[in-house]
């Protein structure tokens, strides 16, 4: 198997933007390929992950996003795995540079849905769930977490002030990036008096619906050190999957591909949770980021939120979780934000995260799952 | 040929269509084609009684489209009662977690555009 690397990596700001689905998924891949000092024609093959291109009128991106790299010849694919599509994406461009099929390729990830409104997102992102038992039933992905985030506080020693804590942390993070979308303060009282949109989940709960592209150029070792550019190595990736609906899990406190994803990264890498300076897992809501803590190793079962209010997971606390802001307050362009963790591990790891960087960081890892945990990816980074 | 139509026969009914493992004895829900357990498909049909008690649930007060007039309500996944087997589904007019407790006995009263419907006993 070849060693992998990430070479480059590129965002567009996320939030509401004005620019098309293609014209952003083209400017994230045009910052990637600067940032890895490669020429276009160095790409081998393209990975696109995006779940509604059609909310945009423009599916099948890739050959769109080739041709105007003056690369139209190169073959590219899509992925969709629901909120997980970047990550999934990334793993499979790993798997065949890791294999020798190519030397470098381009992984994008892009959704553009703000102007589509809230209704729309609602109801159509409730299409990623076990749509016959779930969505059909009236349950959005509020509804969703919500009723994970019952279950947590109802076994465990937690309250819905800790869970707030996440989101107060994220926005702390949030702030200090200039491409995140939410870049304001916020209190544990803001969170409490936000509009409750699927109780217990209050708006401030919830990450936003959010436009934006990120990309990552990943090539063979030899390939980066011919271009003698900063990068980092991949030394874990892994995933797994859990019953698509929540009535079909035993627990519902857990994420079951979270932890078969997390154990197969941390085998191939050699490591242990112990091992890692700092993550940027799924906080779709706030109890995702307690679950994903747990489920990664980082707290024991039921810790997580009180870990989080007692401040374990701030920027250079024991663990720093979401330096970028994560989905909270960074944003959540679904099909880019498996992409956009990579990029900001790519950023801590080779010293251009400005002031929200991880001291002394020296491995990051990234966990990105699609809708409740379905699907999961996670991927584990290490500074050259 | 998919069981949905008798599984949603069956819920009409206050029913829950379940299969059976023929060579294991594991129970699913009729929508499985393969054994979770041991990987087997042959299924002798169950039908039990859609009655069991709340595990989670939310109340939701920001619906997707279809639901903009029948908000708040529950969404409640519940544990049918022996079988241990889960389902999920709509339970109209809850206002207020005091309204559904965790462990609030509830039932399989139909199937309509609104999913599994539920009620409380």
């Amino acid at each position: 198997m070849e060693k992998v690397c990430v070479l480059g990596a590129g965002s567009t700001k996320y939030g509401k933007l004005e620019d098309s689905i293609s014209d952003i998924t083209i400017q994230a891949s045009v910052d990637a390929i600067e940032s890895a000092g490669i020429e276009p024609k160095e790409i081998q093959a393209g990975y696109i992950s995006n779940v509604f291109g059609v909310a945009d009128k423009q599916v099948h991106l890739g050959p769109v996003v080739m041709s105007n790299l003056g690369i139209s010849e190169c073959p590219s694919l899509s992925i969709e795995s629901a909120c997980g599509s970047g990550s999934v994406s990334f793993r499979e461009a790993f798997a065949n540079v890791a294999a020798g099929f190519y030397d470098a390729v381009l992984v994008t990830g892009t959704e553009k849905v703000t102007h589509t409104g809230t209704d729309w997102t609602t109801t159509y992102f409730s299409y990623c769930s076990d749509f016959f038992y779930e969505g059909q039933a009236g349950a959005s992905f509020p509804g969703l977490f919500a009723s994970m985030a019952r279950a947590y506080l109802n076994e465990f020693n937690a309250t819905e002030e800790d869970l707030a804590s996440v989101a107060v942390k994220n926005h702390e993070n949030g702030v200090l990036n200039p491409k995140a979308h939410l870049r304001k303060k916020i209190t544990i009282d803001d969170v409490m008096n936000s509009a409750v949109v699927a109780s217990p989940l209050k708006l401030y709960d919830c990450c936003p619906f959010s436009d934006g592209a990120s990309s990552v150029i990943l090539c063979n070792e030899k390939f980066a050190k011919e271009h003698s550019k900063d990068h980092v190595k991949v030394i874990g990736s892994g995933r797994g999957g859990s019953p698509a609906s929540l009535q079909g899990r035993e627990h519902l406190t857990t994420i079951p591909s979270t932890k078969i994803a997390a154990e197969a990264a941390y085998k191939m890498a050699g490591i242990t949770s112990k091992d890692v300076d700092f993550a940027e897992v799924h906080d779709c809501f706030t109890v995702a980021e307690v679950v994903d803590t747990e489920d990664l190793g980082f707290f024991k079962k039921g810790t997580g939120a009180t870990a989080a209010q007692n401040g374990e997971t701030k920027l250079n606390g024991s663990i720093s979780i979401n330096p970028s802001g994560g989905l909270k307050s960074k944003g959540h362009p679904i099909g880019a934000t498996g992409v956009g963790q990579i990029a900001e591990v790519f950023e801590q790891l080779t010293g251009q995260s400005g002031e929200r960087t991880v001291n002394d960081a020296k491995i990051g890892l990234t966990q990105n799952f699609g809708a409740t945990g379905a699907s999961c990816a996670v991927h584990i980074f290490q500074s050259v | 040929m998919s069981a949905k139509p008798e599984f949603i026969d069956a819920a009409k009914a206050g029913n829950i269509l379940a299969r059976k493992c023929v060579k294991c004895g594991e129970l699913h829900l009729a929508t499985v084609y393969f054994c979770k357990k041991c990987g087997s498909k042959g299924f002798s049909n169950s039908i039990i009684k859609g009655a069991g008690k709340v595990v989670t649930y939310t109340i939701m007060t920001v619906p997707p489209a279809g639901f903009e007039d029948l908000a708040p309500y529950a969404w409640v996944v519940m544990e049918l009662d022996d079988s241990g087997i889960r389902i999920s589904g709509f339970l109209p007019n809850i206002q207020k977690p005091e309204d559904l407790p965790i462990g609030m006995a509830v039932k399989v009263i139909g199937f309509d555009n609104r999913g599994i419907v539920l009620e409380k006993l």
